[in-house]
């Protein structure tokens, strides 16, 4: 593991959170470091992307707190924390159906909601450029003018990254970004998330394939009924029999 | 045969503007306002008090009514916005029934049920605009200026934050978007270009009363969006030029028996709406195919 003592970009201690009798999210603590891939791994219903949820503001979380940058964030909305550089991804994408992919993009880069965009025609056009280097980058640039609706499935994963890359965001929350693709697109993705991470990009992922896992991964933090049970080099996480049983729906030996 | 032309064509224009104004907010934001026809009617109620008390120039009384639409708009948006599609449906049905109570009751503004008379013609640079041609003109003016100004913003970043909001309003707020912000201008601009609308109809007519602003008036604007093309430029257009030429053309028909105009036209309504929804849900301008996924 990389860079261990640094402070962490983004930390939450004793989260919790139930919907009505269930704890979803049990007590967790985690800290997240600048530059390091974190992945969480579980099973179904472990609460990985309640995490993600409650890390973006999408939900209150009952008791615990999650520090940005030093700072807490409980109970700022949803933009709010989206503006401070926190960004996700969603497990259905939620792509902006109806627009096409250059606007998809290109709407991710306006942060004003007034009726124009502040440095006039100047930052207009660096907009842009950044928009086709975007697409060139994920593959995109011949679909441009198409509309999100339109695109084949791997197509549509990319666009989602395609749109957090223009987020400029220092931390992504990546909700399984990469199932479901063929094996090129699969390399396509590997080397688009190597190349933001050497940038400087902060990086949580839930996924489930497990070369994925080893193949990004710095860290490991493994899920089960809401709560952290390891959290460490993914080998050592990974090797753990109990963990194994956990995941591959084995009764623990 | 002339005058009649020149009546339908100025209420086209008016309704043109009252049906783009709500495709701004019902296609392009989401926001399914059943409560189109309170602006309207705040428009013209507005243009009407200012005509008669103050001044019927257009520069100042068209403003006013604006102003005034958009200020209202501001304080019934806000609690309306924290509440999502059919319940905001629900949400703004009430406030149209609220708006029309609040129309025929309140006697000293709006002249209740008896409504306003003698609204004095509106001024266009110390000239009165009596003549129907001349008004056409302005009306037609007045709807040019609300495509290009709704076109304008449409085409803009502001265009994509409402699309965005339509989209997938969580991936929007994700991505750092103020999705009540943008929701409760969408509404003010639109409003407040509603009024204009609502300001003509005043000056055209002279005279008003509660009776344009109900419910009917409202749905007929939401069925002008539908049938034409909900999230199109052209579409809103469309729907109200058919919408409002529909009952001449029914009552040309000689062999219709004239005393059941009304019903057939009903009818013919009705019929053509279900059919339309299910073999081209996405209006006449709209791309066809039914794919809200």
């Amino acid at each position: 593991m990389k860079q261990e003592n640094e402070d962490a970009l983004l930390r939450i201690s004793g989260l919790t959170k139930s919907f009505g009798g269930l704890r979803v999210t049990d007590d967790v603590s985690l800290a997240l470091r600048p530059g390091i891939v974190t992945t969480l791994v579980g099973p179904n219903g472990a609460g990985k992307t309640t995490l993600f949820n409650l890390m973006t503001g999408h939900l209150a979380p009952d008791s615990g707190d999650i520090i940005w940058n030093g700072k807490s964030i409980v109970g700022k909305s949803h933009y709010q924390i989206g503006r401070l550089g926190v960004a996700r991804t969603f497990q259905d994408l939620r792509l902006f159906n109806h627009m096409t992919v250059e606007e998809n993009v290109l709407t991710v880069m306006e942060p004003s909601s007034w009726i124009w965009q502040q440095g006039g025609s100047t930052a207009r056009k660096a907009r842009m450029e950044r928009v086709r280097d975007i697409l060139e980058r994920t593959g995109l640039s011949d679909k441009a003018a198409t509309r999100a609706v339109d695109l084949a499935y791997a197509e549509r994963k990319f666009l989602s990254m395609a749109r957090i890359m223009a987020s400029d965001a220092k931390m992504w929350l990546l909700d399984e970004p990469a199932s479901g693709l063929d094996r090129g697109s699969y390399e396509l993705f590997l080397d688009l998330l190597r190349t933001e991470v050497s940038k400087g990009v902060t990086v949580c992922i839930i996924e489930h394939n497990l070369d994925i896992v080893i193949g990004i991964s710095d860290r490991i933090a493994f899920l089960d009924q809401g709560r952290l049970l390891a959290d460490g080099d993914p080998a050592h996480v990974l090797k753990d029999p109990h963990l194994a049983a956990i995941y591959f729906g084995d009764q623990p030996a | 045969m002339f005058a009649y032309i020149l009546n339908l064509a100025t209420l086209i224009c008016i309704n043109g503007v009252l049906a783009i104004t709500l495709n701004f907010i019902m296609g392009y934001a989401g926001i399914f306002s059943l409560a189109h026809a309170i602006f309207f009617g705040v428009g013209a109620y507005s243009a009407a008090y200012f005509a008669l008390h103050s001044s019927a120039s257009i520069f100042l009384a068209v403003p006013a009514a604006m102003l005034v639409a958009a200020v209202l708009s501001l304080v019934l948006a806000l609690p309306a916005l924290r509440v999502r599609g059919e319940y905001f449906v629900a949400a703004s049905l009430g406030l149209q029934v609220l708006g029309v109570t609040v129309f025929s009751e309140w006697k000293s503004i709006t002249g209740g049920l008896g409504g306003i008379i003698g609204i004095p013609p509106v001024e266009l640079f110390g000239h009165a605009v009596t003549d129907p041609v001349q008004f056409l003109l302005l009306a037609s003016g007045c709807l040019a200026l609300v495509i290009l100004i709704t076109n304008t913003l449409l085409r803009s970043s502001f265009g994509r934050n409402l699309k965005a909001i339509r989209d997938s309003e969580s991936a929007a707020h994700s991505f750092g978007k103020n999705v009540a912000a943008i929701k409760t201008l969408s509404v003010v601009i639109s409003s407040a270009l509603a009024a204009v609308a609502g300001a003509l109809y005043a000056f055209y007519l002279g005279f008003i009363n509660v009776e344009s602003f109900m419910l009917d008036t409202s749905t007929l604007l939401m069925a002008m969006v539908i049938i034409g093309g909900t999230g199109t430029l052209l579409g809103p257009i469309v729907g109200a030029v058919l919408l409002m030429l529909l009952p001449s053309l029914f009552s040309y028909m000689w062999f219709l028996p004239q005393t059941e105009i009304g019903s057939i036209q009903q009818i013919a309504y009705g019929t053509a709406m279900v059919l339309l929804m299910v073999f081209r849900p996405g209006g006449i301008v709209g791309s066809g195919k039914g794919d809200r996924r």
